[in-house]
């Protein structure tokens, strides 16, 4: 049996792992577009800012590939897929046989549409790589400028806010994580950042990057224009796919993947950022490009592969993220549509910094959001991924004393 | 999230100031009890021992773990003790109540009270009677004196029996010689509990039990009855005055000083202040209407019994009443003020002030009162209420007061029925009032905010059960609308029919806590008119909502006197099965009556009809089936 | 191999297990310098109130698998081969609250430990005392619970005691089960004054 993975990211590293712990024979080529040993890629930031040093980034060490006995092939990039034929093409025409294929290539940064974006110091920050070349610009660099207010820019510019560099965040949506959390939680970010000098401009896009070389101003669609000296841009991600024949491989934003991670052509599975599938609390196909999907992804796609049936119960949108001495988390639906299936309860606590949000279908939790006394989030979570009808009021999940056993049956 | 609010509280005054408190992060007692949860079993089952440095100690509940302390105390012992020592503690804290109101009389017997003078001087003679004191072509102020000196007697151990005990009925006294619980000493019982506890000495917990209701007794037929009567004689004994309650009782437009605690020594001086004519002119000057002076807790009810003085509000509003932002000042004495008061009252411009040598309080200004200085110090403190108008920032005042009748004492109910107790026998005979209850005591988080009080009251009136109310429950029920003439649209058709006649309430204020003592003055008095034992009446006591230590001793009192008490809480008793027995069952062959305890109110009710029916049926009198 | 058991049914709520985890996780190991320690030590279980008040102690169930572990970016949760302990690094730890979303019970914090390297956040949970079972001793908060709530244990003698508490309630050939009516009785009373409160009587 012959297994090809494409991506050695977290979910082809799963991948492989759970391959090999169920088929010690089989032969496992593993082709990935980075030359970095496998590597923790949410921590990429935490490079930036300084906290770690980039040799903490592996997750596994160099006998990696050799331990496992897998054939990497690094610094390649996939081309094409030959789905009848049962091959892949790499980037220098090779093209590498399968019997089983495992599409793990994740995403890459969405692009923006401006003028000058071939100019200097210009980043996205996707890749260890990414990071390196931020760092080496980083000396010169007094004021940068963030685009977008999502969960990467975020980090981006907490990064840079770190290395003493005045920074501006533009959104073009209302408020600061327009998809991880409501408007209300999102207003508390935005003052907490504020508060902390970071200067939020909301409502506001870039049409074109100006200077000689290198960045040295953005022109906003309103004509107006911020001088910077580098620009980091963090507008989301969209599944890396282009080597996908979409009349082979149903895709939509992401590769359509069944129960047990498996694409519509037999043999061929997909997993991480690059896989499509059905979002527990949404009921509907979504794709969830965080970490621990990737990893369950992987290895339930692995097993699966190497033949034992595993189904996945589906992904959860899940997202934590810690802003100077603000946590803020979230998970599931967190801004239904009003007078949809949904009810909602807030809980807003200002003098304690507390905010929650839940959001329920029916009996049972769909989502939240909490601003600050993040511990039980796992709770809640483990409330909507197991679909168990809450039968205690719900005032109490929100209430400050909520805990695990608020949920037990009661006493007596 | 207004759910929370209803949750916390029935009155809609307090769901109102609980969301303001939220919104300007003021802390309640609420948040706190929420905070505490879970609370530590071995205290609640009563089965952890502080008494000695051999321990600390804990009883497993379950039988596996330690079954005794170091000492070798087993769980019946450990709680009996601790039990014990509450009710030391409350009946300690009313008698100390009472004897701050002897000391005072004894001032003004030797003049050295400015201010404060003999209100009732009829009472000071039959009371002066009843002691023994000469009475006869003398001067009030040496009757004063002497009497002040028996009462003081009283709290010595130099007797075999209080002066007040011959104030009950025949058949119980010999119920209590024969179990050797009559009350000898006020503070001899309460001194002598302290040292039957003391690792080592009584070991015996029916026997630490019974000396329990002896030391209450003490409390019930001593400390608080002088309180109650020197009260009476110094400040007047509360005949019925019109009054209203909640919050809105506080003025927009005025100087609000509010009075909190129990004793009435400080408050009646305030009050005065209050009214004096230079100082209502600085308030005008300052832009104010007027003073307002309003009640809190039972320095609250003192007042509004003798003087018909609005009521702010009851024990677990305390801290509510200052986040409406419309206090100039507070002025506390002693018992139930919480500790937090002050804190509180730092986020609004409400100044806050301690008065008693005894009772000090984080964040309160301590302005010491004395019988000698009290007067003056009065109106230094009101000027300064007055000057601080000019602070005021944002009031809060979302209700309107509810209009209520106080001022029930023994006197005026009788004086109600024409002066003899008969009227109302006479329908308790015709069945057309089945009996009485008295309801009583405190708030407590564990109960949502008045509703046990008001609940079980309603109940209990719709049945034709008399009520009669003290303390924090009598708050409830006036913020309720029940303690005016109409409410007897309330009550069932006989007690409508009777109050009607009478022109009173269904539920009559009868005072503070320790006015506790006018229920069994009245007992007393209808047992004697029907030459039975209290514990023949149709009548029951409950405490809804208690959570004081005093209550603990009121609650035994009644039950030592004969008086069927069912609590609301659970008093930390379960961890011993025989305690337990003995307080609900076995005390029915021992003093004639038992406590039960149900936190439902609507059941607490059932529990009380059928009580009054089968004492009903017992006396001969028609009964019905509950 | 003896693990920590916890019969929930058992536990009064006194809060004495969280006192004696965070003495056992102090440098001096004495409640009564402890408490001077800065850092200040903390509790690693966690009692809870229900839905009654009544109390549970919450720590980590060391779950195989442990989702904790699986979502940890760093990899700074591991599993100890001999007692089966689900441990975290703290010096690997990165305090991305990552475990936080993973674990479904709650029982991770995030502060500065006294055992931890100086003046950094980390995640902190229950490591089933895994020093003090070096010595020999066993874990303290079993130690200190006197009603029996926590249990160091074979898991089989545990299996057993359910086995037969399930035998219990469809035969009586099996011994009374340990109980308290006091205990019974206080919780009933607890039972009705919190349906009481949650009523919109
Ligand atoms: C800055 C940052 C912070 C993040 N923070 C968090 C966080 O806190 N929590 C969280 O849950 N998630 C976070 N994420 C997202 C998380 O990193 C991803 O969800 C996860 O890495 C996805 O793993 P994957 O294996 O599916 O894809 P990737 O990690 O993207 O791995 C895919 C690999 O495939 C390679 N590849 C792509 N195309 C090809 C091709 N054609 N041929 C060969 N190789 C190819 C890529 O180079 C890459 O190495 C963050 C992401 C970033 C960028
Ligand atoms: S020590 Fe035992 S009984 Fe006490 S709270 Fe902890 S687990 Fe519960
Ligand atoms: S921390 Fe939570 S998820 Fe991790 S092992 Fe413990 S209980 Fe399980
Ligand atoms: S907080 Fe620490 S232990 Fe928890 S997931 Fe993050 S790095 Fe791992
Ligand atoms: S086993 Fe040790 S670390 Fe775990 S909760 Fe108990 S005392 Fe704390």
């Amino acid at each position: 049996m012959s297994y090809v993975i494409i991506g050695n990211g977290v979910a082809g590293v799963h991948a492989a792992e759970a391959i090999r712990r169920i088929d010690p024979d089989g032969e496992i080529t593993l082709i990935g577009d980075e030359l970095f040993p496998p590597y923790c890629r949410p921590m990429i930031s935490l490079v930036l800012e300084g906290a770690v040093t980039p040799d903490a980034l592996p997750i596994r060490n160099d006998r990696f590939y050799d331990d496992l006995g897998i054939a990497p092939i690094l610094g390649s990039r996939v081309e094409d897929i030959d789905v009848d034929n049962r091959t892949v093409k790499i980037a220098n025409g090779e093209t590498v046989p399968f019997d089983k294929l495992l599409i793990a290539s994740g995403a890459d940064p969405r692009p923006i549409k401006a003028e000058g974006l071939d100019l200097k110091n210009i980043f996205y920050m996707r890749t260890e790589g990414h990071v390196r070349s931020m760092l080496t610009a980083l000396p010169k660099v007094q004021k940068a400028l963030v685009l977008g207010g999502g969960l990467v820019g975020f980090k981006a510019a907490y990064g840079l806010m770190r290395r003493g560099i005045a920074t501006t965040m533009l959104i073009r949506s209302g408020h600061p994580l327009s998809m991880q959390v409501d408007a209300a939680a999102g207003e508390l970010v935005r003052e907490n950042l504020m508060g902390r000098g970071l200067d939020v401009r909301v409502g506001a896009s870039v049409t074109a990057f100006e200077g000689r070389g290198r960045v040295e101003r953005a022109v906003l669609a309103d004509g107006t224009t911020l001088s910077c000296d580098m620009a980091v841009i963090g507008k989301g991600v969209l599944p890396a796919l282009s080597f996908v024949p979409r009349d082979k491989i149903g895709v939509d934003l992401g590769v359509l993947v069944d129960a047990h991670q498996e694409t519509g052509a037999k043999g061929i599975y997909a997993a991480g950022d690059a896989a499509e599938s059905t979002d527990i609390a949404r009921r509907s196909r979504w794709v969830n490009a965080i970490w621990p999907e990737a990893v369950d992804q992987g290895r339930i796609a692995g097993m699966n592969m190497a033949g034992r049936a595993v189904a996945y119960p589906g992904s959860l949108s899940r997202n934590v993220i810690r802003i100077f001495d603000m946590d803020v988390m979230s998970g599931g639906v967190v801004t239904p549509e009003t007078d949809s299936v949904y009810d909602v309860i807030h809980f807003h606590d200002p003098k304690r910094k507390r905010y929650r949000k839940l959001v329920f279908r029916e009996d049972r939790l769909a989502g939240f959001v909490l601003v600050n006394a993040v511990e039980q989030g796992g709770v809640m979570l483990s409330l909507i991924r197991s679909e168990t009808p809450v039968v205690v009021p719900r005032e109490r999940l929100a209430a400050p004393s909520f805990n695990w056993s608020t949920l037990l049956p009661r006493a007596g | 999230m207004d759910k929370r609010y209803e949750e916390r509280s029935i009155a809609q005054d307090s769901r109102l100031l609980l969301k303001k408190a939220d919104r300007d992060g003021v802390e309640t007692v609420w948040d706190r009890f929420e905070h505490q949860q879970p609370q530590c079993g071995y205290c609640e089952m009563g089965l952890s021992c502080r008494i000695c440095v051999m321990g600390p100690c804990r009883i497993d509940p379950f039988g596996e773990g330690p079954q005794r302390g170091v000492c070798g105390a087993d769980a019946d012992i450990i709680v009996a003790r601790n039990l014990g020592r509450m009710i030391a503690a409350g009946a300690a804290a009313h008698s100390d109540h009472g004897r701050d109101l002897v000391e005072v009389l004894a001032a003004v017997a030797e003049g050295k009270a400015d201010g404060y003078g003999i209100r009732d001087a009829d009472k000071l003679m039959s009371m002066a009677t009843e002691y023994g004191v000469a009475t006869d072509g003398r001067d009030a102020l040496a009757v004063a004196g002497d009497l002040a000196a028996a009462m003081q007697a009283d709290y010595g151990t130099r007797k075999s029996e209080l002066t007040l005990v011959r104030r009950a009925p025949e058949k119980r006294r010999e119920v209590w010689k024969k179990l050797g619980i009559t009350p000898r000493g006020i503070d001899r019982e309460t001194s002598e509990m302290m040292h039957r506890t003391h690792m080592g000495v009584d070991n015996g917990w029916q026997s630490l039990l019974l000396h329990a209701l002896r030391n209450a007794l003490s409390d019930g037929w001593g400390g608080s009855m002088i309180a109650t009567e020197v009260s009476d004689i110094l400040y007047g004994t509360p005949k019925p005055t019109p009054t209203s309650a909640n919050m809105g009782v506080l003025e927009e437009d005025q100087v609000n000083i509010v009075v909190h605690g129990h004793n009435p020594v400080v408050s009646e001086m305030v009050m005065l202040a209050c009214q004096s004519e230079d100082l209502i002119a600085l308030a005008r000057e300052k832009g104010a209407a007027g003073i307002n002076l309003a009640g809190l807790c039972c320095t609250g009810n003192e007042l509004l019994m003798r003087h018909g003085i609005p009521m702010a509000g009851n024990h677990l509003t305390t801290e509510l009443v200052l986040a409406t932002g419309a206090v100039e000042m507070m002025i506390v004495d002693y018992q139930c003020i919480m500790p937090s008061l002050g804190q509180t009252a730092s986020c609004y411009h409400t100044r806050m002030i301690s008065t008693s040598d005894k009772a000090r309080f984080p964040g309160m200004e301590h302005r010491e009162f004395h019988p000698d200085n009290a007067r003056e110090l009065a109106r230094t403190i009101v000027r300064e209420a007055v000057e601080n108008y000019d602070l005021r920032g944002e009031v809060y005042l979302p209700v309107t007061p509810v209009a209520a009748l106080g001022g029930f004492s023994v006197e005026a109910i009788v004086g109600a029925l024409g002066g003899t107790p008969e009227p109302l026998l006479d329908a308790i005979k015709a069945g057309k009032i089945r009996g009485a209850a008295g309801v009583v005591g405190c708030n407590n988080p564990r109960i949502k905010h008045d509703y046990g009080h008001v609940t079980l009251t309603r109940r209990l009136i719709e049945n034709d059960i008399l009520v009669v109310d003290t303390g924090c429950a009598a708050v409830a029920t006036a913020k309720a609308g029940f303690k005016v003439a109409d409410a007897i649209k309330y009550a069932g058709p006989g007690l409508k029919e009777i109050c009607g006649a009478l022109k009173i309430p269904p539920v009559l204020h009868m005072g503070s806590c320790v006015d506790n003592v006018r229920i069994l003055v009245l007992a007393s008095a209808l047992a004697d008119a029907l030459g039975t034992d209290i514990s023949d009446l149709p009548m029951a006591g409950a405490a809804p909502e208690w959570y004081s230590e005093k209550a603990a001793a009121i609650g035994c009192y009644f039950v030592a006197s004969g008086v069927y008490t069912v609590l609301g809480p659970m008093p930390p008793i379960t961890g011993s099965m025989n305690v337990v027995k003995l307080l609900t069952e076995g005390l029915n062959d021992a003093v004639g009556a038992a406590f039960a305890v149900e936190p439902d109110p609507e059941k607490a009710a059932v529990l009380i009809r059928r009580h009054v029916e089968e004492k009903r049926k017992r006396l001969g009198l028609d009964a019905k089936e509950v | 191999m003896k693990t920590v058991v916890v019969h929930p049914e058992r536990c009064v709520g006194c809060m004495q297990c969280m006192a004696a985890c965070a003495t056992a996780h102090s440098r001096s190991k004495s409640l009564f310098s402890a408490i001077h320690e800065r850092p200040l030590p903390r509790p690693r279980v966690h009692v809870g109130a229900g839905l009654c008040n009544e109390g549970f102690p919450n720590r980590c169930r060391h779950c195989d698998p442990a989702p904790c572990r699986m979502a940890c970016l760093p990899g700074a949760i591991s599993r100890d081969p001999d007692t089966g302990t689900v441990l975290i690094d703290p010096d690997r730890c990165i305090n991305c609250a990552s475990c936080a979303m993973a674990c479904p019970f709650g029982v991770i914090r995030y502060h500065a430990d006294p055992l931890g390297p100086p003046e950094k956040v980390v995640a902190v949970k229950c490591d089933n005392c895994i020093d003090r079972q070096a010595e020999g001793r066993i874990p303290a908060c079993v130690e200190i619970c006197k009603s029996g709530a926590l249990a160091f244990e074979e898991i089989s003698v545990a299996m057993k005691r359910k086995t037969d508490q399930v035998a219990r309630t469809v035969s009586s050939d099996v011994g009374a089960a340990p109980s308290s009516p006091g205990f019974e009785l206080l919780k009933a009373v607890k039972k009705v004054e919190a349906e009481l409160r949650a009523s919109g009587r």
